[in-house]
């Protein structure tokens, strides 16, 4: 949708983020609330910008990677390397995670971006799987091996330990300018061109851009938040399971983003807090069931409400008569009618790319 | 209708000299020779398997013929990625009206207007496409000139078949071409259709661009043709201006009957 | 060379043909799926687990022989309802779609698996019949001294012969497999020629499930009954699925034994024998997107 311009559509946006922003930054408080901890929201941060980088891939342009434990981990141990081995100062570990993540990331996407649809979502969790069984067994004098990577170390900044509640604004006031930057992207040419790559890449092709540069770079801008977050994973808690690497991990990044809403970049963040809610308040009640539990609502979203909670809630308000939405821009193909599903055509999305190499 | 023109030197635009181009056992083209004027409305026309798919797809960079070459502007296209070949300025309408259907009307001219202003890649991330932005300007006059203007907001996919075609033909003109592939544009048409379709490309087309024209439809090609090149299994049967290729009898055989001439 | 490097190589290549049955069964399945139905079945592997845990559930109340024929039958059962009552409506939906809700699937059977048994392993007792060891230098005439292989391995690689040779011949010799031989070639077509394609779609998903269920119950007893045991063989299955070529009956089949004979080579080094099937498989979708024997043109 074309922005509304000039000074009220700025002062629209700033008033968004600043909403955003006191929506986090008070979530210890508002988490209570609802049953959870306060400590809790520190990790509901962490893993909202992961689920909103991934979005800037899967939304965006579409392509399902498997793989992006990868960069979530890797970060993780670059970051508690950096901790153990070098300093328990949170700039350097950052940069070191930044240096190992960015190659690995052009890398990847350079590699896997050959392919597309369910061979390049394979290839991704080939990689994935490749770099996590490397992690426990050639690498595993580095990393600890299958324990983990444990290190006796409080993160500190400028020589100042960091409280619970700094490294919480620290993950908060990350994740508040994260999204400022996603929803730039999305209003900018290039967040354009990267959901049209969605909608009909042949005839992107056609413009004469191209199309795999622009994968990479949203392989890459998205790779970056999960390391970001993979990075401030272990500030929170200073430790590096093997399973960051594992493409579970990955795995439940694509669960919270599906039932969030992908394409609303919100509605991942959604999915994330819902998730970790889920897991630590929920579990209280239902026990070791909460993940069944979680499973069913995820069949269940991808079944009935392919577009997540965001697509419910404007559902919702159609109903009511608030919305003259003309279309659920992200739902690309929800699910209608039997006789609707018979006709449409298969998706012919990807059949017709140029080759480029 | 177009006017015959007189024979004033017009440069060639494009030239394909020599072409060949086989797959395992089979002879798709065998030495095509075809030059497009510029300016002209070129077509080419041919039973189904006469090789024009092939061809379009050698001009545009997709497959490279086994000998001869491709001149565009002057400039061989030899090696040159289809990306390269496209920015210089071909685009191309495709049978099933191409565009991206979950987006505004607003938003499909713009990508191509962007595709042009900004090249194979950039990454502008700091502009906000805005109604007051000048590609968002420029995307709603184009949509304007092909009378979609009351309809800037929609969203593509809601469009009628007609509409469709004439975003498609907004999506191509706003990067400004020096040649216009038109790719069986009226297949499967009513004749309505396709007389609608083809008073929208003489309506819009107007002024001088180049156009080739990929067609089975005869009554379309008379219309709008002032050179006609045939091929029938690969090569080059016919060549030239409208009256030459009606009367030619290779052509009407080439058409088993040509009952449609 | 030396007797003892030939009964070594031997036993590897055995052991490399024991590794790949279980993959072969399950990339059987999931490429007559995938080649028919066009579904990317993330639940596969959930299938294989559930025939190994109804195997092992129901050899103690009716016995192992009774159970061979029952767990399939039950895969089968339950993969026709699972087609009818779930993928049949993903047909039109990207592959995205498929991928996640067969994916969540998956999940959902893991996490009731685990709900009802627990997340330990079950014991899965051999028929008295599958116990102990051949003797292979009493059959095998070029080995020499005292070479043995464990039985049930061995029946384990003459079932998945067996299973694949019976559905070579459904496919090649009845009307049933005329028409899934021709849906996986074009299946618009198929259904232009008036052929009930739901129908055939529902078989097709629940041979899949079947051959699954032979898989579990014969391989269960080595890969043991847990409720990961879906996920992990899943994912190299889809690996041998993809290098043979999505659609490829023969490639699938081929890829299994190369990647089960990679496995069986590498044992000695447990770090390359980690990565080795996805460096393979990463090389092959690089030097060769459409797989060993894939379809030209079929490399979405």
């Amino acid at each position: 949708m074309i922005p509304r311009n000039g000074q009220a559509g700025w002062a629209r946006e700033a008033g968004l983020l600043l909403v955003f922003a006191v929506i986090v930054l008070t979530m210890p408080e508002w988490l209570e609330w609802i049953g959870g901890y306060s400590a809790l929201a520190t990790k509901v941060t962490i893993w909202a910008l992961f689920a909103l980088g991934f979005d800037i891939l899967l939304g965006f342009t579409g392509y399902l990677s498997f793989g992006h434990a990868a960069f979530f981990g890797t970060a993780a141990y670059a970051t508690g390397m950096s901790f153990r081995d070098f300093s328990p100062e949170i700039v350097p570990a950052l940069l070191f995670s930044l240096a190992a993540t960015v190659p690995l990331a052009l890398i990847l996407g350079y590699l896997t971006l050959r392919r597309t649809g369910i061979y390049f979502s394979i290839l991704t969790l080939a990689f994935a799987q490749m770099l996590h069984a490397a992690a426990l067994s050639i690498f595993s004098d580095w990393t600890g091996g299958d324990n983990g990577l444990t290190m006796d170390v409080s993160p500190a900044f400028m020589g100042e330990d960091l409280s619970d509640r700094a490294i919480f604004y620290i993950a908060a006031g990350t994740l508040v300018v994260g999204y400022a930057i996603a929803r730039q992207i999305r209003r900018s040419p290039f967040g354009l061109m990267l959901m049209a790559i969605k909608e009909n890449p042949m005839r992107l092709e056609y413009t004469g851009a191209h199309l795999r540069i622009y994968k990479i770079a949203a392989f890459v801008i998205s790779a970056l938040y999960g390391s970001v977050a993979g990075f401030l994973m272990v500030v929170y808690e200073p430790y590096v399971a093997t399973k960051y690497l594992h493409w579970s991990t990955s795995g439940e990044l694509v669960i919270m983003s599906v039932i969030g809403g992908v394409n609303t970049l919100i509605g991942p963040m959604i999915g994330a807090t819902f998730m970790l809610y889920f897991e630590n308040v929920v579990q209280g009640y239902l026990g070791e069931q909460w993940k069944l539990v979680l499973g069913i609502i995820f069949v269940l979203v991808v079944i009935f409400v392919p577009g997540g909670f965001v697509d419910m809630y404007n559902r919702a308000r159609r109903r009511l008569g608030m919305v003259a939405r003309l279309r659920r821009p992200n739902v690309p193909d929800a699910p209608g009618s039997i006789e609707e599903e018979r006709a449409r055509p298969r998706n012919v999305q990807a059949r017709h790319e140029l080759p480029t190499e | 209708m177009t006017v015959a023109r007189t024979a004033s030197a017009r440069r060639p635009l494009l030239e394909m000299r020599g072409i060949s181009k086989r797959f395992g056992g089979l002879a798709a083209l065998s030495d095509i020779n075809l030059t497009v004027e510029e300016g002209s409305v070129h077509a080419i026309i041919g039973p189904n398997g006469a090789g024009k798919s092939t061809l379009l797809n050698v001009l545009v960079g997709l497959i490279e013929p086994d000998q001869g070459e491709v001149v565009f502007d002057g400039r061989p296209l030899a090696g040159i990625t289809p990306h390269d070949i496209i920015q210089l300025g071909i685009a191309r309408v495709f049978q099933t009206p191409q565009i991206f259907p979950g987006m505004t009307l607003l938003q499909n001219v713009a990508i191509a207007a962007l595709a042009k202003r900004d090249g194979k890649f950039a990454v502008k991330v700091l502009e906000s496409l805005t109604r007051t932005h000048p590609i968002i300007e420029e995307s709603a006059a184009m949509l304007e000139r092909v009378g979609l203007g009351a309809k800037l907001d929609e969203i593509a996919e809601q469009l009628s078949r007609g509409d469709k075609r004439r975003l498609e033909l907004a999506i191509c003109l706003v990067c400004r071409p020096r040649l216009l592939l038109l790719d069986e544009p009226t297949a499967g048409m009513s004749r309505h259709d396709t007389n609608t379709t083809v008073e929208l490309l003489e309506e819009i087309a107007k002024g001088g661009m180049t156009k080739v024209i990929i067609e089975h439809d005869m009554h379309v090609v008379f219309t709008l043709a002032e050179r006609i090149t045939v091929l029938a299994q690969g090569r080059v049967i016919a060549d030239g201006p409208p009256e030459e290729i009606r009367g030619n009898p290779k052509v009407q055989e080439a058409y088993l009957g040509g009952a449609q001439v | 060379m030396s007797d003892q490097l030939i009964n070594a190589l031997f036993l590897q290549v055995l052991t490399g043909l024991q590794i790949g049955a279980i993959y072969a069964l399950i990339a059987l399945g999931l490429t007559l799926i995938f080649g028919t139905l066009g579904v990317v079945n993330f639940a596969h592997g959930a299938l294989y687990m559930l025939g190994s845990y109804f195997a092992v559930l129901l050899a103690k109340q009716i016995g192992f022989t009774a159970t061979i024929l029952v767990v399939p039958l039950l895969l089968f059962l339950l993969g026709i309802l699972l087609e009818r009552g779930l993928i049949q409506w993903f047909y039109a939906r990207p592959h995205v779609d498929q991928i996640l809700v067969t994916f969540g699937l998956a999940i959902v059977v893991e996490e009731t698996l685990k709900w009802i048994f627990g997340a330990n392993n079950i014991p899965f007792a051999l028929p008295s019949w599958g116990l102990g060891i051949v003797r292979l230098h009493e059959w095998v005439p070029f080995l020499t001294g005292f070479v043995a292989f464990p039985k049930w391995r061995l029946i384990l690689i003459l079932v998945t012969l067996v299973t694949i040779a019976v559905v070579f011949l459904l496919l090649e010799f009845t009307r049933f497999g005329l028409v899934v031989r021709a849906a996986m070639r074009d299946t618009d077509m198929v259904s232009l020629l008036g052929v009930r394609v739901p129908r055939y779609f529902a078989m097709v998903f629940g041979l899949g499930s079947l051959i699954a269920g032979i898989a579990g119950t014969f391989g269960g007893p080595i890969t043991q009954v847990t409720p990961g045991v879906g996920m992990e063989v899943l994912v190299p299955s889809f690996l041998v699925v993809v290098i043979g070529g999505m659609g490829s009956l023969p490639g699938a089949l081929i890829a299994a034994v190369l990647i089960g004979l990679a496995l069986s080579f590498t044992a000695e080094y447990s770090a390359l024998q980690q990565i080795i099937v996805y460096l393979i498989a990463v090389v092959v979708l690089l030097v060769r997107p459409r797989g060993l024997m894939g379809k030209k043109g079929v490399f979405e």
